[in-house]
């Protein structure tokens, strides 16, 4: 495992979208997918997936679960970019279909060891009421044709959006070679491995 | 391509990545930010968007509004002076589409590597009281004509206002050769 003078830093990703608060929705379930600068590259895990249909439970009413593990490894030879995971999540309407109820994105966080985010999810809102009750009747609501756009900065200024619910997501996270490579990401656990640091 | 390696090794570089998260505590809800990044002239930006403004976002659950606008920026500097600084404008738009000034605030970037939660508290240039019973009815108000006001103090004494809410930011900092440079953070 031993490089001296390595070129790139790997960043490793365990951990897993715990479950959402929804307070007006429920049944639903949540695609993901990480957003990457043009430095980064995947080389382990997935880059997408969907969890399961989640209900909230007669225990705790206002819970949804989804417990969805996350694993990917990333390298890459610059910070910039740093990976983002982006969230949507759907659920059925008052009519059966399929509808987005929230977009959000964070990014994987940068100092290894254990943290918890709590991401926002909005959904794209029309300006027009009565396109807001056209989009009831007929089901079909704003929604972005590709929903990693979330994970950008550009061209927000003209959306306007509801923000309606929190997804819960717990990162375990792992750095190999970023000290080597002179970036300094603060504080972290002892490294008891060689060149991977964890807490 | 080998003159830019040198250049970046020569340089100390500063990473910042985060978001700006949202704004509470303002008097009316359905509002978005411009933002901006100010530093001095030792600091040259290598790749990011500097400035942006999010989203209009209107809560639903709770009162504080969610932007979660992303924000990836790689600085190099030869200099610590003119340290990075965040400044940001939080605006109301109302159901007409237009928008009104409701805070201005500025806070630095923090300076020590690591993961930061910042809460930026903001303010209002404040009228006579005509002038704020005019706005109580029609909204508008006063706004900075040069907006660098906001990140300098040269001129502040001028000015009267009134507190607002606060902005909340979540900002992931990575330092790369400071430590060759002697610098403590």
């Amino acid at each position: 495992m031993a490089t001296s003078n390595p070129s790139v830093f790997l960043l490793s990703v365990n951990g897993q979208i715990q479950g959402a608060n929804f307070p007006e929705f429920d049944h639903l379930y949540c695609k993901f997918c990480f957003v990457y600068g043009h430095d980064w590259v995947p080389t382990a895990g997935l880059e997408e997936g969907i969890t399961q249909i989640t209900c909230k439970g007669k225990q705790s009413p206002h819970t949804l679960i989804w417990n969805f593990p996350l694993e990917t490894t990333f390298k890459s030879t610059n910070p910039s970019g740093w990976p983002q995971l982006v969230l949507s999540v759907y659920g059925p309407d008052v009519f059966g279909n399929d509808v987005v109820r929230g977009y959000g994105a964070t990014h994987i966080p940068i100092t290894p060891g254990q943290h918890t985010r709590s991401v926002p999810m909005f959904v794209p809102e029309p300006t027009w009421r009565l396109q807001k009750f056209t989009s009831w009747l007929l089901g079909r609501r704003p929604e972005y044709t590709d929903p990693k756009v979330v994970a950008h900065g550009e061209g927000r200024e003209v959306t306007r959006v509801r923000s309606q619910g929190f997804v819960t997501v717990s990162f375990h996270i792992m750095t190999k070679d970023m000290k080597k490579l002179g970036y300094d990401v603060g504080p972290s656990g002892a490294e008891n491995t060689p060149g991977w640091a964890a807490e | 391509m080998g003159v830019y390696s040198i250049y970046r090794y020569n340089m100390a570089e500063l990473h910042i990545i985060g978001q700006i998260v949202g704004a509470s505590g303002f008097p009316e809800s359905c509002l978005f930010c411009k933002w901006g990044v100010h530093t001095g002239a030792a600091w040259r930006l290598l790749s990011g968007l500097r400035e942006g403004q999010t989203q209009v976002d209107l809560p639903q659950i709770g009162e504080m509004a969610y932007w979660s606008h992303p924000i990836d920026l790689h600085y190099a500097t030869k200099g610590l002076q003119g340290w990075p600084s965040l400044h940001l404008q939080v605006w109301h738009q109302d159901s007409f589409g237009r928008s009104e000034l409701c805070g201005y605030g500025y806070c630095h970037v923090p300076s020590s590597p690591g993961h930061h939660r910042i809460s930026c508290a903001t303010w209002r240039p404040l009228g006579t009281w005509q002038e704020q019973l005019v706005q109580k009815f029609i909204g508008g108000g006063h706004q900075l004509r040069k907006p660098d006001l906001i990140y300098s103090g040269a001129d502040r004494y001028r000015l009267n206002t009134e507190a607002m809410g606060t902005v909340e930011l979540e900002l992931d900092i990575i330092l790369r050769h400071f430590d060759k440079y002697g610098v403590n953070s």
